[in-house]
């Protein structure tokens, strides 16, 4: 086990080092990147000092050594936009993006599992139907509008919630103003239970039909704790591998649920640092995301192991 | 007191009438159609048939685990003076796991394998005698003494994968076991077992029904196991009951055709292989459709114009009744004989060995492992040792078997004879080419020389590609023939595995399982290969099928002048096919020789205890057979025992077995080799006092 995890651990480094490399060199391919980010009417003389204060005139691999040098000391850069570290606004973005999808997708979940769970046990009733015809609709709708039909009916006809999420600057101002965050949540619950839902039932039917599920039947136990005790812990290895795979959402945010409801989270501060080619922060970014998405996997392996005991990491 | 009073009083199990039906989107099943049979107090009645005969859903009605869909639409299941078809979900599981309890077919997939083996025993005592943690615990401490798993206290902390198949079963037969209930159901409990597990799970059922003083429903396909286990037996075709009677009189009385054509059907360990199997022509009929007649009339040699018209009703006394309007008279019923005269065809003599022709296989001191690593640079800390020193030689034209139980390394040999493994050491020539020296290029022009045949036909096609593209597809890979050459290859072999040209048309899923298994012989002859390698080739059919294509594969060989190296778990089926036998075990070929030798006078303790393991569907002789017990497991193949791997399950094993390794050598006749220090034929012992290997082990107890 320690050993699978040294080797893990080890692949996974080098996975980081390759997407920095790829990002690092498609980043400043792009043309015309100073000018975009000085502005058109930006003499040649102050293009030129920007270049070469910012090191832009080395070859391209001494940058992407700097970089890396940098990058050991825990600087992920400075923004040129913002004028502000990378590693700070990172530091003030994540959480709120974090707070956003995390919540996101652990009620999700909670919706998700007992609700694929019936849809297996009532397989091709008209409960089962209506949820799957539900999750389809709820999967396929664009979020974008999802995000404004909840605007129309619950803040603007109902005036329950309000529009617009949270505005303070930093984590906290989530939690001073919870109702401000209901229907950014909701929205991005009811595309992720739709998305979990569909895993959970059919991990569940496949389950459900095993010799073990009969085995278990045919000891006269009641058929929840037949569901709970032996189908349940069963199902969830593919909703831990969509956990796994949710793990960089939690760092890059939803962008378009940030920007429908203005909440400025790691997917606006994304959007607006490619819009103006400030080269620091989608390379810190993009790098703190792929190490997301490469943890986020380690740990749906690891979680195998946990909660199947035939699989054994060597 | 009456007949019908009596059997009322004393039945633990009376099902009156039962009519099972299984709704699908299309169609409805009638997989029961009118059964009634009791079981009484401390009977074994076995219940045998094909699949779809509906002898396992006769089983899951009882006990309501029906599969979605199924329900019971008629007729009463008495138990305990319930009727258990109209008893309340809740009641139902009360009687669940208490009153009854069941033993499943795959102990592989039967056990959870999230949850520990103690934990599991542990659910349905919990369930129905709701004692606390601790006692029931000690109950499950019990429950895995009483069913001999070495260990017990250990084996409740493990999970189900850290055992072998045989201690899962053991583990099912606890879980059935933990409520005392008073009918045990146990349906096919060793069919996924090797021979020589199952005869210990069968014993260790048979001694725990009459300690614990239950009735058992014992469902089986196998009429081997029922000829050695029941007291009474009832067959069962097309969802109803053909033949009932009790034990003895069944096999030495045989009424109904369809058991007299399954009995003949079978190919026998201790029978010589110089005649045609009778094989059952068709297949069984589609139950959603209406019956009219009886259901085997089709099938069926003694058919009249009756048999389609009238439905034959169970007739007879209450020990043996069959529902036929032409029944075998005594003396067809009698002994299997009159069956083979129907069938026998006189067969080709084997290539006999003294023509010394060059092999067309070698294979030579065969080794293959399979590494077994740790740490961060995986280290290599040792290896499966799945083939070991292996050497053998087929000559043209011959078929060899080789038999072995599960891990014996039959199938990875197999692979490497058709070049998709590699050897470690060791060479391996076809026709004086040494595979193992060829590079990738050549042996994929070697390839056509030697075909593989798979066990299962339900995943060895594409499911989306036609048979003709899948007939096709070796010849255009092989850039052989033309458009027009190939379609009348395809149409030819078509014709020689029995199949009409139609076929090329149709997807593999449109097809019965012994109608793929043709098209997988037909898909291995586009070729023209020299060799072919069939492993198990007929261990996913039932035994009217498997006889059909056991003869097909005979003739094919005729006509195709091919060698076949056939691997089975399963002694008969090698015995009729093959000329000349190999027995592996851990890796080691431990004995070879022509069938008559190694049947007839096993060298080697092992293959005796397989033999004598084999149940033989004929009560008389398998209750009289002397048991030669192949004790325990079967040691990890990473570490196999030192000096002669089988010592320690060798009953005859002593000092020197355990430091010196035995070679094989001839025993009797240049042709018998044995790799046994200590082998069981003397050669001066005659010839018929060892007609079967149990007496040949008996008589020279050393």
């Amino acid at each position: 086990m320690f050993a699978y995890l040294v080797r893990r651990v080890g692949q996974a480094m080098a996975v980081v080092i390759g997407v920095s490399i790829i990002v690092f060199f498609l980043m400043h391919l792009l043309p015309g990147g100073e000018r975009a980010l000085l502005g058109a009417r930006a003499t040649p003389v102050q293009v030129h000092a920007f270049v070469v204060a910012n090191g832009l005139n080395h070859p391209i691999w001494v940058q992407y050594v700097d970089y890396m040098g940098q990058l050991l000391h825990g600087n992920l850069g400075y923004s040129y936009h913002y004028n502000e570290s990378v590693n700070s606004l990172l530091a003030a973005n994540i959480p709120k993006s974090a707070l956003l999808v995390g919540v996101s997708v652990v009620i999700a979940l909670l919706i998700a599992l007992p609700l694929g769970v019936i849809q297996a046990v009532r397989r091709n009733s008209p409960v089962d139907y209506v949820f799957t015809g539900a999750s389809f609709v709820g999967y396929s709708m664009p979020v974008f509008w999802l995000g404004i039909v909840l605007i129309g009916w619950f803040a603007l006809d109902l005036h329950w919630f309000p529009a617009e999420a949270p505005q303070g600057a930093g984590v906290g101002a989530a939690f001073s103003q919870p109702r401000a965050m209901v229907l950014p949540v909701a929205t991005l619950v009811v595309v992720n239970v739709a998305l979990f839902s569909r895993y959970v039932r059919s991990a569940a039917l496949d389950n459900l039909v095993q010799d073990y599920i009969r085995t278990a039947r045919a000891k006269g136990i009641p058929e929840r704790v037949v569901l709970l005790r032996h189908m349940l812990r069963n199902s969830l290895i593919p909703v831990v591998t969509i956990l796994g795979l949710s793990m960089p959402f939690i760092f890059s945010g939803a962008l378009i649920v940030e920007s429908v409801f203005n909440y400025p989270g790691m997917g606006l501060l994304f959007w607006n640092a490619a819009q103006i080619h400030d080269y620091p922060i989608l390379v810190g970014g993009t790098l703190v995301v792929s190490t997301a998405a490469v943890v986020g996997s380690l740990l749906a392996d690891l979680a195998y192991a946990a909660l199947d005991p035939r699989v054994r990491y060597v | 007191m009456t007949e019908a009073q009596r059997v009322e009083c004393t039945s633990l199990l009376r099902v009156d009438g039962l009519k099972t039906e299984i709704r699908q989107r299309h169609a409805t099943i009638r997989a029961i159609d009118g059964v009634s049979f009791s079981v009484a107090q401390g009977e074994t009645v076995g219940l045998v048939g094909e699949s779809g005969s509906g002898k396992t859903m006769t089983g899951l009605s009882i006990i309501g685990l029906l599969p979605p869909g199924g329900r019971v639409v008629g007729g009463r299941i008495l138990f305990l003076g319930q009727d258990l078809a109209r008893l309340p979900a809740r009641a139902m599981r009360a009687v669940r796991g208490s009153g009854i309890g069941v033993v499943f077919q795959d102990p592989m997939t039967s056990l959870n394998p999230c949850m520990t083996i103690g934990d599991q025993i542990v659910e349905p005592i919990r369930a129905h005698r709701e004692s606390d943690r601790k006692a029931a615990r000690r109950r499950a401490l019990e429950l895995l003494d009483l069913v001999g798993v070495p260990q017990a206290k250990e084996r409740l902390k493990d999970y189900p994968h850290q055992l072998s198949g045989g201690l899962r079963q053991r583990v099912m037969i606890a879980i059935a076991l933990s409520c005392d209930p008073k009918l045990l159901i146990a349906d096919e409990p060793t069919t996924a077992l090797d021979v020589t597990i199952q005869s210990e799970i069968l014993e260790l059922l048979g001694r725990l029904k009459a300690a614990l003083s239950m009735s058992m429903l014992l469902i089986t396909h196998d009429l081997g196991v029922i000829a050695g286990h029941a007291d009474r037996v009832i067959v069962m075709y097309a969802g109803r009951i053909v033949e009932e009677a009790n034990a003895s009189e069944l096999f030495a009385q045989t009424r109904h055709p369809y058991t007299g054509a399954l009995l003949a059907s079978i190919p026998e360990v201790d029978e010589g292989t110089d005649r045609v199997l009778y094989s059952i022509p068709g297949v069984p009929p589609d139950l959603s459709q209406d019956r009219q007649g009886c259901a085997f009339a089709p099938r069926c040699d003694r058919a009249t114009g009756r048999c389609e018209v009238d439905d034959p009703q169970l007739e007879g006394c209450a020990d043996h009744s069959a529902a036929c309007f032409n029944p075998l008279t005594t003396e067809e019923g009698s002994g299997r004989s009159p069956m083979h005269a129907v069938a026998v065809e006189p067969r080709r003599p084997p290539p006999s060995s003294a023509d010394k022709r060059a092999p067309l296989l070698v294979v030579d001191h065969v080794v293959k492992t399979y590494p077994v690593t740790t740490g961060v640079l995986r280290r290599r800390i040792g290896a499966v040792n799945a083939v070991s020193d292996v050497s053998f030689t087929m000559t043209q034209g011959e078929t060899l078997g080789l038999v072995g139980e599960s891990g014996c390394g039959k199938t990875t040999l197999g692979k490497m004879i058709v070049a998709l493994e590699r050897p470690d050491a060791g060479s391996i020539v076809f026709d004086g080419i040494d595979l193992t020296k060829q590079s990738n290029r050549a042996t994929r022009t070697m390839r056509r020389n030697f075909q593989l045949i798979f066990q299962d036909p339900y995943s060895s096609l594409d499911p989306r590609m036609r048979v003709g593209p899948a007939l096709r597809e070796p010849m255009v890979i092989n850039a052989i023939g033309n458009g027009v050459s190939r379609d009348r290859r395809i149409t030819e072999l078509l014709g020689d595995v029995g199949l009409s040209k139609e076929a090329v048309r149709y997807y593999p899923h449109e097809f019965s399982g012994g109608q793929r298994q043709r098209i997988g012989f037909a898909r291995a002859l586009t070729l023209s290969p020299r060799l072919i390698v069939a492993d198990e080739p007929v261990s996913a059919l039932d035994v009217s099928i498997r006889s059909q294509l056991l003869n097909l594969i005979k003739r094919l060989q005729e006509a195709h002048e091919l060698t076949y190296l056939v691997i089975s778990h399963d002694l008969s089926v090698v015995r009729y096919l093959a000329d000349r036998i190999g027995v592996m075990y851990l890796g080691k070929l431990v004995e070879i020789g022509t069938c008559e030798q190694v049947y007839g006078r096993p060298a080697h303790p092992y293959t005796a205890g397989l033999l004598a393991a084999v149940p033989i569907p004929d009560p008389a002789r398998e209750r009289a057979k002397r048991r030669i017990p192949v004790n325990g497991e079967l040691p990890s193949a990473r570490n196999p025992p030192s000096g002669c791997r089988f010592r320690t399950r060798c009953p005859r094993a002593q000092e020197r077995c355990t430091v010196e390794e035995p070679v094989l050598q001839a025993v009797s006749g240049t042709d018998h080799q044995a790799a046994c220090h200590f082998p069981l034929v003397a050669t001066d012992v005659g010839k018929s006092a060892q007609r079967d290997g149990s007496r040949a082990f008996g008589s020279d107890g050393a």
